[in-house]
């Protein structure tokens, strides 16, 4: 096991790598991310290794997350480039023989097969990858995470080589200040800029470099795929931006991951272990005179110490309070000295931009935001799973072309950006580019990539309602307008999805989210009420209906629903009778077939749970919604969306 | 940062230009142009906090407006503040209709929701206990008093302050910090044990540990009780030095003894009340209610723990009482004397008994009613129109149970007075619910070392003995030592002013005369004779022999010799002598009486 001491023995050691990779004429790359992990992965793995053994032709790797979670497992075999999807562990000796051995293409494991569509072969003829660009991500499907010589045989840790020998850390910082990287963790603040105040601060004190591994917003896990696909990426990284940022005083990094993600912290620290006996990190990197290493620290469950100055608190071992940020946490941050935080996807991001430069990140995305982004693309679509699109690409395409359109061919209604900090925009907003400002300027956030889709089943006010409920046990509690603020609103909306709201509600709502915007301590206050705030903007009759008809459009809200059995579609089956547990369901006579007999459903007594629905055969369950009080809604209401 | 050295920079606040250090923060700038902007977290000697959003003000940086705490952001060159805009204010109501949901009940709240004329919330009311969160208990414990004692339990809306797994705090001090910042009072100092008022334990008022201890002290200037303070527990808060405009407090200040020389000393040390205990029968210590007269006026006093109110230690108001005069005094038991001054004050303590417990019956049991003086004889009489019991028997008992079968059973915390009514002529037992024991005066607990410090006598009783009982009740028979007041016998406030006056005026009278009237025929020291045996020097009754250090021999101060001869008689070598009174001359006057 080597130590490498100079750009030099970087560049033959990757050579050496890469050849040895050549060794093997076959790959077959199986997703062992979290994901897939859930849904028998371990098995396939396990099958792979007792159906590969003593094969030195084939090389066989757990990679991270490939990023089609929707048809996992997942398992690619190059270089025939074929994609199988919701691989069973029974099916492995097939793949082996056939594939591997005949290079034969297994048809009923295709993606589009069984269905009228296409059968796609590779992922250039997969609609979920043809439209993506995947820089960040790339190498997922490569390399396995536990072996930083396959990260080397692909050139990793190269641009690490090429700075600390050919440039300056004043030249690297330049390159990502060209480049005009925005933050990826939510805040889109130009990352070069915050490298330029961290790097001109107090130089007697220590610069931190800290990664911000978080990841709170529910639904969101780019930045756990990143940590276990390609944790390198991110040392790499970090370990160029301390190049970069080191002051006289000396520079030490930390990784803050959520403790939620055991699996991102296996493969992160087994990273840092290779990276340390490599010589990528500790005293004297490559010969530059460098010393930097990074600690990893463990969140408590608290998604407030996604905020900057919170997870400083708690990385020092502090409860997480968030503190005002008039003083930068670049010249006063983690123990009041120069620190500088930035998400996983943008640490991700700086080795590319140092090995292809500036102008290459610029040529993708669009000008205010330039480079690609990872997104969590779920909800009510065909394709769900995690993508990395360059900017400026539309959200039609993101919804239609990439996610494959709403599921079961139903409406379109809205797209959630941001998580809690977000807002949803219909469907008058598809044709938006992705991009910071503009989705700022629309009413939302980019955040830190989480896109639910929603379909005309969907209740907006119950979308509200679930981010608004979330941050209550989340927020720090410490100023009035969050603390107070969220309570009332979360009242509010209870109310209104069980049938109680009032005329006022949606004045108040507003109001309140002005005053919360304005007056909040931190980001997590200031941007709660954006949900509630764009979907009344975007969806006020839907809110109306649920106020003076007392009617849930998307048919969601349970106080405001019912549910009935279709005569005419009823095969008498019973099935529903049997799961519904409120007693609910009787058999009666059934008049259109004169003879047998059909369910019924008892309006009373029904909880309204849906287990009838989810169970019948025929699909004759229906829920409905109808108005209460009709022609009430005053005329000002029904915008334009 | 040095702050004397800071670059001031220019701001304009409110239309107002100023200038301001960079380590200010607008709210700090405010305040010195009298400029007021609503605050319920910040207090000046924590850390800002930025947590109830109340001191919200707009602010123009380079142009752009944005909304920031004033507590918590420092000036900077060239902002532009307003502290009450119509954007300001507009979210300021919304912030109290919040609070108003919450805390309608709590007084700092309502005061200030009505300063912005928020009457009415539209929000839910969700009552609290009165907490708002403000976290200046929390903050002062940690930054101030350095106990960490309490802090904020759990996340996120449900977050309330509490001890730790809110049971009672170890590292609580009990300084009170915690309430007296709270701005609800929702957090309260309370006495953890039994409410019971224990009368000896009964304090002249509160006081902060710095504290002048009365206001006729001398030197009238605050001193630090280190028991209390918090500085002297934790090394935190600090905060009286960091007030004092003169730099005045020194928290290391040590005792230190200082010598001084002077010409004149004057002993007022004072007396001490007799310890009730040590007359038994009268069941102090042993019963509940039994007090002293001193305790009695502690609990009256209109600062103390009762307000002034006079109540049994189960808090209830005594429907009857009984004042016992000449407690050890007048006694062959304890001591002789009479005290003086009990019999006034008991009639006094009589009066305010009346006076505060209107409806109860008050006995005084007496032996003689000493009244001397102007206007003490007309105070008695008026007492006796005031309807209060005056039973001419001494009180030989207290008890809690009775023993004569006529007296009527009370309640368990009854007191039964047992005396002789020698005008009835007959045993009397009474039944009250308080005695209060009129103690006498007694020779301070110091009398004996200061005795001795200063060579004087003691007469009989224990008080100093004064040159002659008549006509120099404030001499010694030393020169240049005075007695004064209570050290030198019983006496009332007039008397005790009136001798030290006289003492006063005395010593004025010497150091002002410049010159000292010397007897002539001293004693002087032979230094031809003189062996150093140092017999004189422990027979001169009024210290005027000392040895001196070069010489090794008597030296005789003129000034403190009586001429009394004590040390000429006791020479064994003949060395002193005494001018007028040689051998010679006393032969010369024997012979000159003998030839006749």
């Amino acid at each position: 096991m080597p130590r490498l001491a100079s750009a030099e023995q970087v560049r033959r050691y990757q050579e050496s790598c890469r050849r040895r990779l050549e060794e093997f004429p076959l790959l077959v790359s199986l997703c062992h991310g979290t994901a897939c992990c859930t849904i028998g992965a371990k098995e396939v793995a396990a099958a792979f290794e007792q159906a590969l053994a003593g094969d030195q032709r084939v090389r066989f790797i757990r990679s991270g997350c490939h990023g089609f979670c929707e048809v996992g497992p997942l398992v690619v075999v190059r270089p025939l480039g074929v994609v199988y999807q919701r691989v069973r562990a029974a099916e492995v000796p097939e793949i082996v023989e056939r594939s591997l051995r005949k290079g034969e293409i297994i048809d009923r494991l295709l993606y589009g097969s069984g269905e009228n569509g296409k059968a796609c072969a590779t992922e250039d003829e997969i609609p979920f990858y043809a439209k993506q660009s995947r820089v960040v991500l790339a190498l997922n499907s490569f390399i396995d995470p536990f072996s930083i010589d396959d990260y080397l045989a692909y050139g990793g840790y190269g641009a690490l080589a090429k700075a600390l020998s050919e440039l300056t850390p004043q030249q690297v910082l330049q390159e990502v200040l060209d480049a005009r990287l925005r933050g990826r963790g939510g805040g889109g603040f130009d990352a070069g800029r915050k490298w330029k105040s961290c790097r001109d601060a107090d130089p007697e004190q220590p610069h931190h470099i800290v990664c911000n591994a978080d990841e709170g917003d529910p639904g969101a896990f780019m930045d756990e795929s990143i940590l276990e696909g390609n944790p390198h990426s991110v040392i790499e990284g970090m370990v160029l931006g301390a190049y970069a940022m080191a002051g006289p005083g000396g520079v030490d990094g930390y990784i803050y991951v959520r403790n939620e993600y055991p699996q991102a912290l296996k493969t992160f620290s087994h990273a840092l272990k290779q990276a340390r006996e490599y010589g990528f990190l500790g005293e004297d990197i490559l010969g530059s005179g460098l010393h930097f290493d990074i600690k990893v620290s463990r969140g408590g469950g608290a998604f407030v110490c996604g905020e900057s100055s919170a997870l400083f608190r708690s990385l020092e071992g502090k409860v997480g309070e968030p503190r005002a940020k008039y003083i930068h946490s670049t010249e006063r941050g983690f123990r009041d000295e120069p620190t500088n935080l930035n998400n996983v996807e943008t640490w991700a991001n700086v080795p590319h931009i140092i090995n292809k430069g500036a102008a290459w990140f610029r040529s993708r995305g669009t000008e205010s935001s330039p480079g690609t982004k990872v997104f969590s693309l779920v909800g009510k679509v065909e394709n769900t799973g995690l993508i990395e699109v360059p900017m400026g690409i539309t959200l039609r395409e993101v919804v239609f072309d990439i996610g494959g359109g709403i599921k079961g061919g139903r409406a379109f209604k809205a797209v959630q950006t941001g998580g809690p900090s977000g807002g949803c925009l219909p469907e008058s907003c598809l044709d938006l580019p992705v991009d910071f400002d503009v989705l700022t300027e629309a009413g939302s956030m980019m955040g830190s990539g989480g896109m639910i889709v929603m379909d005309d089943e969907t209740c907006v006010v119950d979308v509200a309602k679930y981010f608004i409920d979330f941050l209550p046990g989340e927020n720090c509690g410490k100023c009035l307008p969050c603390r107070e603020g969220l309570k009332h609103m979360s009242r509010i909306l209870h109310r209104i999805t069980g049938g109680n709201g009032r005329p006022e509600d949606l004045d108040r709502l507003t109001r309140l989210g002005e005053a919360m915007t304005a007056t909040a301590l931190c980001g997590l206050g200031a941007s709660a009420p954006n949900p509630v705030l764009s979907s009344i903007k975007y969806f006020r009759d839907e809110y109306w209906a649920h106020i003076y008809e007392q009617r849930c459009p998307g048919r969601v809200c349970r106080a405001l629903i019912s549910y009935r059995i279709v005569p005419e579609l009823c095969t008498g089956c019973g099935a529903c009778e049997k799961v519904c547990v409120a007693g609910a369901i009787r058999a009666v006579p059934a008049e259109e077939r004169a003879e047998g007999l059909r369910r019924e459903i008892d309006p009373e007594r029904c909880d309204r749970c849906s287990a009838c629905r989810d169970s019948c055969p025929a699909e004759a369950v229906t829920v409905e919604s109808p108005a209460r009080v009709t022609g009430s809604i005053p005329e000002n209401v029904t915008e334009k969306r | 940062m040095d702050e004397t050295r800071e670059q001031l920079l220019k701001l304009k606040i409110d239309g107002i230009e100023t200038e301001a250090r960079p380590s200010e923060t607008i709210l700090q700038v405010a305040e010195r142009l009298m400029i007021h902007i609503p605050t319920l977290c910040y207090w000046k000697f924590v850390k800002p906090y930025g947590a109830c959003r109340m001191c919200t003000v707009e602010v123009a940086v380079h142009g752009k407006k944005r909304l920031v705490p004033a507590c918590a952001y420092n000036v900077r060159e060239g902002i532009e503040v307003w502290t009450g805009s119509d954007e300001v204010v507009k979210h300021r109501k919304m912030l109290l209709e919040l609070m108003l949901a919450r805390h309608s009940q709590v007084e700092v709240v309502r005061n200030l929701a009505k300063e912005y004329g928020v009457d009415a919330t539209r929000f839910e009311a969700m009552p609290s206990e009165g907490c708002i969160h403000c976290g200046l208990c929390v903050r002062v414990c940690s930054e101030v008093v350095g106990a960490n004692a309490l802090t904020f339990v759990k996340r996120g809306t449900d977050r309330y302050v509490s001890t730790p797994f809110e049971g009672e705090s170890e590292s609580c001090i009990a300084c009170g910090a915690c309430a007296y910042v709270c701005p609800t009072g929702y957090i309260r100092v309370e006495d953890i044990r039994a409410r019971k008022y224990i009368p000896a334990e009964l304090c002249a008022g509160p006081v902060t540990p710095i504290h002048v201890d009365f206001l006729q002290a001398v030197p009238g200037v605050p001193y630090i009780d280190a028991a209390s303070c918090i500085h002297m527990q934790t090394g935190g808060c600090g905060i009286c030095s960091q007030v004092c405009e003169t730099n005045a407090i020194d928290y290391a200040m040590q005792e230190s003894t200082e010598e001084v020389d002077v010409g004149n000393i004057i002993l007022a040390t004072g007396f001490q009340v007799f310890d009730a205990k040590r007359a038994e029968p009268f069941g102090y210590g042993r019963f509940d209610n039994v007090i002293t007269s001193l305790e009695f006026e502690r609990m009256a006093y209109a600062s103390s723990p009762t307000g002034g109110r006079i109540v049994t230690t189960d808090g209830r108001v005594p429907r009857s009482l009984a004042v016992l005069h000449c407690i050890g005094s007048r006694d062959k038991h304890y001591n002789e004397y009479c005290s003086r001054v009990c019999c006034m004050y008991s009639l006094k303590t009589a009066h305010l008994l009346k006076e505060k417990c209107e409806e109860a019956e008050v006995y005084e049991l007496y032996i003689d009613m000493r009244c001397f003086g102007k206007g003490y004889e007309e105070f008695y009489n008026r007492l006796l129109s005031e309807g209060v019991h005056f039973i001419r028997g001494r009180g030989v008992e207290v008890s809690n149970a009775p023993s004569l079968p006529t007296s009527p059973a009370g309640d368990s915390n009854q007191l039964y007075v047992r005396c002789e009514d020698t005008l009835l002529g007959v045993p009397r037992e009474i039944p009250v619910d308080m005695v209060i024991l009129s103690v006498g005066l007694e020779p301070a607990a110091d009398a004996t070392t200061v005795q001795h410090l200063f060579h004087i006598s003691r007469s009989k009783d224990g008080f100093f003995l004064e040159k002659h009982p008549k006509l120099a009740p404030i001499n010694t028979p030393t020169d240049g030592i005075y007695v004064a007041g209570c050290a030198q016998g019983p006496k009332d406030i007039p008397d005790s002013v009136a001798q030290g006056a006289a003492a006063a005026g005395a010593v004025l009278s010497i150091i002002s005369a410049g010159e000292v009237v010397l007897e002539p025929t001293t004693a002087h020291v032979d230094e031809e004779v003189c062996t150093g045996c140092g017999v004189c020097m422990t027979v001169c009754p009024f210290e005027a022999i000392s040895r001196n250090p070069e010489t090794d021999q008597a030296q005789i101060n003129e000034a403190l010799c009586k001429a009394c001869g004590t040390c000429v008689a006791a020479c064994p070598s003949g060395a002193a002598k005494q001018w007028g009174f040689d051998d010679v001359q006393i032969t010369a006057e024997l012979e000159a009486l003998l030839t006749v």
